[in-house]
């Protein structure tokens, strides 16, 4: 899922400075598995704005919503009917949300209340973890199910570099070294012979480097 | 009864009532200072003027001595009654301008200084009020003072000026003074002999009537006859002026009544041993020779020194702190053979609570053997030696000195490298112990019933709570001396044995109760109704009542208000019925003091009159108000209306809730076949309920199997062999072997459980109300000296069976070698095993009966023979079993020596090393759970990391688990000798019979509930649930069941969507209650 945390209250404040009259969106999709973005969290930003203006003396109005999917446009009309009463959106769904809400209501101005960070697991109840970079171009099957790409923090197809060391990462000693990691698990499975095929280099054109990317379904499509 | 106006209000009041007194009951306060509830009044000191503006005498009068006639008018708040009052203070306090109380006073009447100059020099606290002349006269008729002299050198004195030689010292005269003028000592020589509490240990002092303890139960007062004033002189009285219930009945006589009773459960507890047994250690002549109970009552917070650390000798904060062991414990010089089992531990504890308090205290322990042989308790003790630094010194104390000067002590001991060293200490606890009572030893008599040597009662191994007398039963500490976990434990054991008696007669004397049905509120407005409590003078002293009563009328929603002298009384209860009938309430809150005792009372009274009892919410305006606020009664007033809102907020918002009623299928399922779990069985089926009782081997017997002989029986596989013919041919009973439990579902009173059974492995389900755990344990087989390697080397209970059988020729064997602690207390089991110390023993003494001339060496690091089983570790010694202590950083180093066995161990005692070769090397092994990771998954069970399961509290629910209807005994729960897994056995019983008695359990209420709709399913409530209820259903979203719920509302809490609510405790509910306490409204 993705996963977000709440950006910090007072960049928040910030961005809605002028406004005494907002809408804050929540979503039920993964940002409420993480606990970023469910209702619980719109009702407990809502509070903190409405403590903090009310000290400032600039008193704030705020409709709290927690919409099923901001990333599904059917979803987005939950609020139609009374987002023109609103002078701005503050959404913390994952950026995805955010943008689609920008396109669907295009006269508010939206605000993002969350840092979306990476796509990831629940590691343990509150810790979460990043384990996929969305390349467009998987290589798990070659990697005993580590990703290398994300795990590695230099993305080397080829590892482990020489900065691995105890099984451990050079950028940072917290870090696991992805590649020993994937040597260890390859060697679990008997399949150490694996370690010695060459990976290509890379075709980046299917992620980030062949810019914004686009799924057509002509099965799916109406 | 008499009608009269105060300020404007009417008031009715019987015959008799004084003006004062009657404005009181309408919650006007009129200041005194001479007033005494329990003397005549006479206005002597003129504060309580009111103005009689209607009525036969018109003017000034002191409320205090006017009764109250038909029609009078009265004002206490008139400008004339101000003026007046205002001149009495001033007066008052020019002659006594430093009494605090006149200064208050002053203050709250708005005098800041007074008009007229003071000529007097002196320092005067006495305003000549004569309540002191009045209370020693009239109450204590005794006449020690009176006034003297006349004019301004009038003053209060016993006669001619001399002590009084009459006065009895009751100090009643200085308690009354209202400016703290009286001192005693200016009274009289006579010595006043203050009453030592015996509950601080007499290290504080108490008054007459009085609390016997804190957790007395009943909690009321009782009256020391022998020191009360009443009782000795026909005096004083004052406490039943006072109290406002009317409870004080001086007649009252001790009653003889005869019960009928089917069985009899004797708990009569325990004394300590007199510490002056062992006169050696100066208690008594050293005041800084506290006993631990002294000790124990200095550490508490409500303790004689309010829980600072002080030594008795000069009130300091002592550094060097000593505990000394086995006071009066272990020590056949003052015919106390056996061990009290809980002192190691207590003193631990009181060395870790000390270092907390005052983190400069330096402990030292000085013991003969640590005997932490609890579950979990060797842990602890590693926690105080290793976390706390608490010094603990093997070392039997022969004596203590005085230092004279410093009243500081001297312990002279023995160190690791055996030199005594004299060391001084601030503060010497002496640990002692436990002895049967001087009563209870009498109790025993007049029952018949049989007591030991030492006076605790006589039971057998295999029925540890029967006494010599059939239908009498034992538990706790008269049986022997036990920690908690063990006496709460036998405590329900008896309960099964003296309930099976009477089974038959379950549920023939329960009355049960029957309600209206409730009415329909939904759709109405909230109409609340508001009851205010005085809580007799515990909240109206302090809080103005009738105030916060205005104030909730003010309130939205609010239908009605009252104020009650005490809410709780049977005539309010009626009252409220009355009220919410008449008024059409349908929410009712009443303010006054806890919902922990009280609020089933109210909700029972809100439920007969129809509404549902979930309809109501308590503001605790006594203990969270009046009580700690009672120096400032205009904030406590106002926190109390800020309570009493905040409770009626929520009130509008609470909902009835429906519990459910669901039938208790009347069936047990235990599991596990050996001693615990067939002694369970029996016992259940025995009380007339169904079990099955399931066994994965294909016999019975589980250990028992592998027993012979106990240091008290000999008969064990006989007894064995009973208990399964019992099981096998009881008529309720269903015995499942080779059964292996493969589903497990419900709830209390409904569980379902799939059985695959052999030999064919069939599945066959079976319902049940209640599950007890008995899975056992099993002897550790051991990796260490040589075992497996070398035939000569066998396990205690190897050995057992080798003896009974023949197979070892004892009369050939002239060297035994036994290691205790093998794979117990080490820190990958870090665990006591609690019973190989007496297996050891047990097989030693074997040895010795069989071949005397054989030399029995025990390597042990400390011999835990607790309770009544040191008797055997003694009998032990004398025979001639020679024990050598070991550590655990030197271990005894085993090893084969040209084909004979070998064995080196360092023996402190000796300061050498000593080699033995013996015959048989016998190791006392570890007791290690049976496999039953996978029933704990099954069940939801949680486990100790050592894989015992773990009850829901390890003192107070020591055989119940945290899910409800499943209980636990034997050595599934801990190691433990035979006679303790049977007592635990009768305690799951007891424990299961409670709900099995009932024909329905009610679920629901108070539970969590989850919105379906808002679910995302992310898990949370799953993993934060701290009893394994919340899961995903077949819908793919979270349910809880309300059956299993237990409310705690972490769930609730932790949703991210905030798709379950805690009824009751619903967000809506409590941010209205946030809010209310927030928002102020303007009163």
């Amino acid at each position: 899922m993705v996963i977000g945390e709440g950006k910090p209250i007072k960049d928040i404040l910030f961005m809605i400075e002028n406004y005494s009259k907002i809408i804050l969106a929540g979503c039920r999709g993964c940002v409420t598995v993480c606990s970023a973005g469910g209702e619980k969290e719109v009702g407990i930003l809502a509070s903190a704005l409405r403590l903090a203006r009310q000290n400032e003396g600039k008193e704030i109005e705020i409709k709290e919503v927690s919409l099923e999917r901001q990333c599904d446009p059917e979803y987005l009309e939950e609020i139609r009917s009374f987002v023109d009463e609103y002078e701005a959106i503050l959404s913390i769904a994952c950026g995805a949300g955010v943008q689609f809400l920008a396109e669907t209501y295009k006269k508010t101005p939206i605000y993002p209340g969350i840092n979306t960070n990476f796509i990831g697991v629940t590691q343990e109840q509150g810790v979460w973890t990043e384990r996929c970079q969305s390349c467009g171009n998987c290589k798990l099957h070659l990697t005993g199910g580590i990703c290398p790409i994300t795990r590695c923090a230099k993305s080397l197809l080829n590892g482990p570099c020489g900065g691995s060391s105890d099984g451990k990462c050079e950028v940072n000693p917290e870090t696991d070294c992805g590649w020993q990691m994937i040597y260890d698990r390859l060697k679990e499975l008997g399949k150490l012979d694996q370690m010695e095929v060459i990976i290509p280099i890379n075709d980046w054109t299917t992620s980030r480097d062949g810019g914004p990317r686009k799924i057509v379904r002509e099965d799916l499509k109406l | 009864m008499v009608n009269l106006t105060i300020d404007g209000r009417k008031v009715e009041v019987e015959e008799g009532t004084t003006v004062l007194k009657a404005a009181e009951k309408l919650g006007i306060k009129i200041p005194t200072l001479c007033y005494f509830e329990a003397l005549t009044p006479q206005g002597a000191c003129r504060l309580c003027v009111v103005e009689i503006v209607g009525g036969a005498r018109r003017g000034l009068s002191a409320s205090c001595a006017y009764v109250a006639e038909e029609g009078l008018e009265v004002r206490t708040d008139s400008k004339r009654v101000i003026e007046a009052r205002k001149l009495v203070i001033e007066l008052l306090l020019l002659r006594c301008p430093d009494v605090p109380k006149l200064q208050e006073l002053a203050e709250e009447i708005g005098i800041d200084r007074a008009r007229y100059e003071r000529f007097k020099p002196e320092e005067e606290k006495c305003i000549l009020c004569g309540l002191c002349v009045r209370v020693c006269q009239e109450l204590m008729h005794v006449g020690a003072i009176n006034f003297v002299n006349r004019g301004s050198s009038r003053k209060v004195s016993p006669p001619f000026d001399e002590y009084s030689s009459v006065c009895v010292t009751c100090g009643a005269c200085e308690v009354v003074c209202p400016t703290g003028a009286i001192n005693l000592d200016e009274i009289t020589k006579n010595i006043p002999r203050p009453i030592k509490a015996d509950f601080d240990e007499r290290l504080a002092t108490r008054p007459s009537i009085y609390l016997t303890f804190p957790q007395a139960v009943p909690k009321v007062p009782v009256i020391d006859r022998q020191t009360c004033m009443h009782f000795l002189n026909d005096a004083c009285g004052a406490c039943e002026s006072f109290c406002g219930p009317k409870a004080i009945k001086y007649d009252q006589e001790d009653e003889v009544r005869e019960l009928d009773v089917g069985s009899v459960i004797l708990a009569p507890g325990f004394e300590l041993t007199n510490p002056s047994l062992k006169d050696e250690y100066g208690y008594n002549r050293y005041p800084n020779v506290v006993t631990s109970m002294e000790f124990e009552r200095i550490l508490s917070a409500s303790g004689p020194y309010q829980g600072h650390i002080q030594r008795p000798s000069d009130q300091s904060g002592p550094e060097k702190v000593a505990w000394i062991q086995c006071v009066g414990s272990r020590d056949n010089s003052c015919d106390k053979g056996y061990c009290s089992s809980v002192c190691c531990m207590y003193a631990t504890k009181e060395a870790i609570i000390a270092k907390e308090h005052s983190p400069d205290i330096k402990p030292t322990i000085f013991y003969m053997d640590i005997r932490a042989h609890g579950k979990g308790f060797d842990q602890y003790y590693e926690r105080a030696r290793d976390d706390y630094g608490v010094r603990y010194i093997q070392c039997q104390i022969s004596k203590i000195v005085e230092k004279p000067k410093s009243k500081n002590l001297i312990i002279a001991f023995i160190d690791k490298e055996g030199k005594v060293v004299e060391e001084e200490f601030d503060l010497v606890v002496l640990s002692l112990g436990m002895t049967p009572s001087t009563s209870s030893r009498e109790l025993a008599e007049k029952l018949g019933i049989e007591t030991d040597s030492y006076g605790f009662c006589q039971t057998d191994s295999l029925n540890p709570v029967k006494t010599s007398r059939p239908g009498v039963f034992v538990c706790g500490s008269f049986e022997a001396p036990k920690d908690i976990p063990e006496t709460v434990s036998q405590a329900s054991g008896s309960a099964a044995f003296a309930s099976e008696l009477i089974s038959e007669a379950r549920g023939t004397l329960i009355c049960e109760e029957e309600f209206s049905p409730e009415r329909d509120i939904s759709g109405e407005e909230p109409r609340i109704g508001v009851f205010v409590c005085h809580c007799g003078i515990n909240i109206g002293g302090v809080v103005d009542v009738p105030a916060v009563k205005e104030y909730a009328k003010s309130l939205p929603h609010v239908a009605y208000v009252d104020e009650n002298l005490y809410t709780c009384s049977q005539d309010t209860q009626t009252k409220i019925k009355e009220v919410i009938k008449e008024n059409n309430l349908n929410r009712v809150v009443v303010a006054s003091c806890t919902p922990r005792t009280h609020e089933p009372l109210f909700q029972k009274t809100i439920r007969e009159a129809g509404l549902n009892k979930y309809l109501f919410e308590m503001a605790n305006i006594r203990d969270q108000c009046s009580w700690v606020h009672m120096d400032k009664k205009e904030e406590a007033t106002k926190k109390a209306k800020d309570l009493v809102r905040m409770a009626i907020a929520a009130a509008s918002y609470v909902e009835p809730l429906q519990e459910q009623e669901l039938s208790v299928t009347k069936r047990a399922l235990v599991v596990g076949g050996g001693a615990s779990g067939m002694a369970a069985a029996l016992g259940l089926a025995d009380q007339g309920f169904e079990v099955a009782l399931v066994e994965k081997e294909k016999e019975l017997g589980g250990n028992l199997r592998h027993l012979h002989y106990t240091l008290r029986d000999d008969g064990i596989q006989t007894y064995m062999q009973s208990l399964i013919e019992r099981v096998k041919n009881h008529p309720l009973i269903l015995v499942i072997t080779d059964g292996v439990i493969v589903d497990f579902t419900g709830f209390k009173g409904n569980f379902k459980t799939g059985i695959m059974a052999g030999p064919g492995m069939a599945y066959r389900q079976i319902e049940h109300g209640v599950t007890i755990i008995a899975t056992g344990g099993e002897e550790y087989k051991p990796e260490e000296y040589l075992y497996g390697q070398d035939k000569r080397v066998m396990t205690q209970q190897e050995l057992e069976g080798k003896i009974v059988r023949d197979e070892i020729n004892l009369g050939h064997v002239n060297e035994v070698v036994m290691i205790q602690c093998v794979g117990s207390r080490i820190p990958e089991r870090p665990y006591c095993s609690r019973l190989c110390c007496s297996a050891a023993i047990k097989n030693a003494l074997k040895i010795k009966e069989k071949n005397p001339q054989s030399r029995v060496f025990i390597l042990y690091r400390d011999i835990r023979t607790y309770g009544l089983l040191e008797d055997y570790y003694t009998k032990a010694r004398k025979a001639g079993i020679i024990f050598i202590r070991y550590d655990l950083e030197e271990k005894p180093q085993v090893k084969i020596e040209k084909g004979a066995l070998q064995v080196e161990v360092d023996d402190p005692a000796l300061g050498e090393r000593v080699v033995l070769n013996p015959q048989l090397l016998v190791l006392s092994s570890a007791i290690v759970p049976r496999e039953n990771e996978e029933l704990a998954t099954l069940m939801k069970l949680q486990r100790t990391q050592e894989g015992f399961f773990l009850e829901a509290h390890m003192k107070l629910r020591p055989v119940d688990l945290a899910t409800e209807g499943i209980y636990l005994c034997g050595l599934a729960h801990s190691p433990k000798p035979l006679d303790e897994s049977l007592s635990q056995a009768a305690a799951a019983v007891s424990r299961a019979c409670t709900l099995l008695a009932h024909d329905t359990v009610s679920v629901g209420g108070m539970v969590a509930r989850v919105d379906g709709e808002k679910c995302a399913v992310c898990l949370t409530c799953v993993r934060v649930c701290p009893y394994d209820v919340p899961f995903i259903n077949e819908e793919g979203v979270a349910q809880i069941d309300a059956a299993k719920c237990q409310g705690c509302g972490s769930c609730a809490a932790e949703c991210p969507g905030k798709a379950i609510q805690l009824q009751h405790c619903e967000d809506k509910q409590i941010i209205a209650k946030s809010i209310a306490l927030f928002k102020v409204e303007a009163v």
